[in-house]
């Protein structure tokens, strides 16, 4: 009786991984033809030249910074100079206890000024305002320290434009993403409460001056898996959300928001470890629990660039905060799953996210497990089980492979080298390196509370990983 | 064990397609790219030296590159400096070639490059075709029919892109709006009759950009007629969108109208009556926009400050407005200074030892020592 | 060297810094037409170091470049002295920009996008 339950059991996990990849493949079939269908449109749609100077929507740049002297003057003075016309940059300092506000305040001439701070949404302290016009505008705002999401929301009570966007000191924003982004606001104003952009990692990129030169597939393993990982998720699945109307995540280094939703709705939630995930689903619900019509866009064109964990430790410690992030969330919106008020959202890719994102390293886990132990008691159909682990493991190298092949159309990774080494990272990616990131997030399950710390990652900074060009990797 | 093989089979495939595709395809980019080089130096030269001989044949005109290149060209360049471009291509040949494109149902990639190679062109014997396909099904080509007849003058063009402004989407009618903006003055009066008629649509009419057409056209002439819509107007968005508008166009004659519109109970509109009039330029608002620093709106306030520091005698109001009783007229005045860059002058003078009493009144104002808390 | 022989020779060198790939084919081909010979830099870096060699007549720059901005570049010459009639180009329409630039020692000022004619002819005046 035990036997054939554990046989069941077996079974179950088997065809866990093959739903799972079959999920993933309806994902990256919708994806590539909503891409398809944007690349044409965008060939000659020249968004750059279609929004003329003053019918822009105006946009604050809100950069949440914490310790972050090595690259913080770069990284505002690149933010300075995308093509964008209404702009203005606030920085949040949050109680950093190094040079980054000197910095701020020698490289940019800045004063301390006696601004209203006007708290709409509730922060830590605001210790000093300094403002400075030039190049353009830039507010920092010094305050004591409260985590990322805390200083986002003081960035975001400062800021001055009805679009706020959240992201960090060390990211680097391609020359469009601002206009690409902002396209979908114009397109409906009313609806439009967020924008998502394409997040990649920078690692192994050859950079000049704070600009992108030549994109590079890293030769290091741990960042090269990354790259694998952010393409399966911002080229085969964000697209396919976001034509669902149900995106579930907006990443944290770029998301444009209003502000007027986001303060209507408390701002991003402090010492949440996923608080990009969180803020984004909070607006869904309250929307769609309001019945007020909204919509919150993909836009995969709007590329940005920034650095990823490179030794294990930093990656181990990403992944357990990302996957507590994500056990708040599942927690916090347990009645959106699989509810029909939500739309697609709580019947798709909310399900979705519980199903594959946050069961799957315990499913994975419990079944390195009991499918050794059935198969050795002899109890489960040999034959079955290796069509199962062979249309898994399969299926998911093909989804790899799917997301190298649909990334073709934003042109980055097209030397033979960096195809090559993405081929490799797909084939062997579950070999270990995958299985390691299932270790540490079911470890994530287990104690630890959430903090307001910040994850500290070791950087080394915008205006180190390219001084000279040369390839960080 | 099928399945297994299946899958298999199915991975070397992909495998084999990524490889292959991405080779191709980078290059591919760089062949385009290299074109593309050549094509500028091209166009550079006949723009350069107009009269110069060389002649683009049509496989090259319909290549991608080209169209890449020419579209340069002319961002690079004013208006004038293009007319230089004709007897570059063989353009009969070309028209017809592009025009039997564009009339094929698919595949739309090669539509949209007939139509933007047409465009692009500026031919006034693509006219009649661009005219037919102003009613294309495919919104995209009929933005860049639009535009194309925008950039040859077409003005028979006005009216049909006006008639069928109502029934597009508003992201279409943005890009509309911004092709009738091409058209130059010649557009200005349909704008307005067409404006006269619909600016109590009901529904998502898309007066607003039209409106605001007019602002980037520039043409003060019909500033009085706009003007007048002021009056009549019932949607907010729609005054918004026609004050704004006065700011650029409207001359003193829209004076009057704005001094109603800045006592408005709609603190948006009285917001931005108050930047129309900075953009004006008359100092004779100057009281009501002392008045407007202690308005109950922040952003009146703020738009009120941001005039005064643009407007003649309007920087000495708001020293004045620093020893206000009210907080917020201090507040907004002291932002205002700051942002005008007065606060880095007054600290500058004070320094070189220049400095005046209201310079360190303003620096003492700011620089107050104690945490501005939340 | 080869400086010293163009200039023996009459021939002026004019440095053109722009990233936008289609202004640079311009004003080079015009200016080559005209007769100059042209230094292109891509970005604000190049653009600056390149100035600083002294070897050029006149210059034309671009606000906005990856790097250093045309203003920045500007305010750094300058500084190291060097005296070289500078005419800026620009696509923002910010008044503060062009006052800046011109006090930063710009010569002349141009708005992107340009008649040919007119900035060749700027280009000519400032030379002689």
């Amino acid at each position: 009786m035990i036997l054939d339950m554990m046989e069941w059991v077996g079974y179950t996990i088997l065809t866990y991984f093959v739903l799972m990849q079959l999920y993933m493949f309806y994902l990256a079939v919708r994806s590539a033809s909503v891409l398809r269908r944007s690349h044409h449109l965008d060939r000659f749609g020249r968004v750059g030249e279609m929004l003329s100077s003053n019918r822009v929507p105006p946009v604050s740049i809100v950069i949440a910074a914490y310790n972050e002297e090595q690259g913080i003057v770069e990284a505002v003075r690149s933010m300075a100079i995308v093509g964008y016309s209404r702009l203005e940059i606030v920085v949040a300092n949050d109680g950093s206890t190094d040079d980054t506000l000197r910095r701020l305040i020698e490289a940019f001439d800045m004063e301390k000024v006696r601004i209203p701070y006007r708290p709409d949404i509730k922060t830590e302290p605001v210790r000093a305002i300094y403002r400075t016009h030039s190049p353009i505008r830039i507010t920092v705002i010094d305050k004591e320290n409260g985590g990322r999401a805390d200083a986002l929301n003081a960035g975001i009570n400062a800021a001055r434009y009805p679009y706020a966007l959240c992201t960090d000191a060390d990211v680097i924003l391609d020359a469009d993403c601002l206009i690409r982004s902002m396209r979908h606001v114009v397109e409906d104003r009313e609806r439009t409460v967020c924008v998502g952009g394409n997040v990649r990692p920078l690692n192994g990129c050859s950079l000049e001056l704070g600009h992108l030169v030549k994109a590079t597939v890293p030769k290091k393993m741990i960042p090269r898996m990354q790259v694998l990982e952010y393409l399966r998720s911002f080229v085969t699945s964000r697209p396919a959300w976001s034509a669902m109307g149900a995106l579930p995540i907006v990443s944290g280094a770029f998301g444009v928001w209003k502000r007027s939703a986001v303060i209507a709705i408390g701002g991003f939630e402090v010492g949440h470890l996923g608080e990009d995930m969180d803020l984004t689903m909070r607006m869904h619900r309250y929307h769609l629990a309001k019945g007020i019509p909204y919509r919150i866009v993909y836009e995969p064109a709007a590329v940005i660039w920034t650095e990823v964990p490179e030794t294990t430790r930093v990656l181990r410690r990403q992944r357990i905060r990302w996957q507590r992030g994500l056990i708040t969330s599942v927690r916090d919106f347990r009645q959106m799953t699989f509810s029909p008020r939500y739309g697609r959202l709580g019947m798709v890719t909310w399900p979705g996210m519980v199903l594959f994102e946050y069961l799957a390293p315990i499913v994975e886990f419990s079944g390195w497990i009991i499918v050794p132990t059935v198969l050795f008691m002899g109890a489960i159909n040999i034959p079955v089980m290796f069509a199962l682990l062979g249309v898994a493991f399969g299926a998911g190298v093909a989804n790899s492979l799917l997301a190298i092949l649909l990334d073709e159309s934003f042109g980055f990774y097209n030397s033979p080298k960096d195809i090559a080494r993405l081929v490799v990272m797909a084939l062997i990616e579950n070999l270990g390196f995958r299985q390691r990131t299932v270790v540490w997030r079911v470890r994530a399950f287990f104690g630890g509370k959430t903090t307001k710390i910040w994850g500290n990652m070791e950087r080394r900074g915008v205006a180190n990983l390219g001084t000279t060009p040369s390839k960080a990797a | 064990m099928a399945a297994g093989t299946v899958m298999f089979a199915v991975s070397v495939l992909l495998l084999f397609a990524v490889v292959v595709f991405k080779w191709a395809n980078g290059r591919r980019l760089a062949a385009r790219q290299k074109r593309r080089v050549t094509y500028l130096k091209l166009l550079s030269q006949h723009v350069a030296a107009p009269g110069s001989t060389a002649e683009i044949s049509i496989k090259e005109a319909d290549d991608d590159a080209f169209i890449d290149a020419l579209i340069d060209i002319r961002h690079a360049l004013s208006s004038s400096s293009i007319d230089s471009l004709d007897g570059v291509i063989d353009r009969s040949g070309l028209i017809r070639h592009q025009a039997k494109r564009l009339r094929s149902r698919f595949p739309l990639g090669r539509r949209l490059r007939a139509v933007v190679s047409l465009a692009e062109i500026g031919d006034p014997g693509a006219a009649r075709i661009l005219m037919h396909h102003l009613k294309d099904r495919v919104p995209e080509i009929r933005v860049q029919s639009a535009r194309g007849l925008a950039r040859m003058r077409h003005t028979a063009a006005i009216d049909v892109i006006l008639d069928r402004f109502h029934d597009e989407t508003r992201w279409v009618q943005t890009r509309f709006a911004e092709t009738l903006a091409l058209f130059g003055r010649d557009a200005v009066w349909p704008l307005i009759a067409w404006i006269r008629v619909n600016h109590n649509y009901q529904g998502d009419g898309g007066v607003t950009e039209i409106i605001r057409i007019l602002g980037i056209i520039g043409d003060s002439e019909v500033g009085p007629a706009l003007a007048e819509l002021l009056y009549t107007a019932e949607d907010p968005e729609v005054r918004i969108a026609i004050i704004e508008t006065l700011g650029i166009i409207g001359g003193p004659l829209a004076l009057r109208p704005l001094r109603r519109m800045i006592q408005s109970a709609d603190w948006r509109i009285r917001a931005k009556a108050a930047t129309a009039f900075s953009k004006i330029g008359d100092p004779s608002i100057n009281p009501i926009l002392r008045e407007g620093l202690g308005d109950q709106s922040w952003w009146m306030r703020r738009n009120s400050a941001a005039a005064l520091a643009s407007l003649p005698g309007g920087i000495d109001l708001l020293y004045e407005a620093i020893g206000a009783p009210d907080q917020f007229t201090r507040d907004a005045a002291a932002e205002a200074l700051a942002d005008c860059g007065e606060l880095i002058a007054a600290r500058d003078r004070l320094e070189s030892g220049k400095s005046d009493p209201r310079d360190a009144q303003l620096i003492s104002y700011m620089h107050i020592p104690d945490p501005v808390t939340s | 060297m080869q400086n010293e022989e163009s200039n023996k020779s009459g021939l002026k060198r004019i440095l053109v810094a722009d990233d936008v790939e289609a202004v640079t084919t311009l004003l080079v081909t015009a200016l080559e037409i005209a007769g100059y010979e042209v230094v292109v830099a891509e970005n604000g870096q190049k653009a600056y170091e390149l100035g600083t060699t002294g070897e050029f007549d006149l210059a034309v720059i671009d606000q906005l470049m990856p790097g250093l901005l045309g203003t920045e570049i500007l305010q750094r010459w300058q500084g190291e002295g060097i005296d070289m009639p500078v005419i800026m180009l620009s696509g923002v329409e910010d008044d503060d920009v062009v006052v800046g630039s011109l006090d930063s020692g710009a010569i002349d000022y141009v708005h992107k996008p340009f008649r040919l004619p007119e900035l060749m002819a700027r280009i000519r005046k400032n030379l002689s």
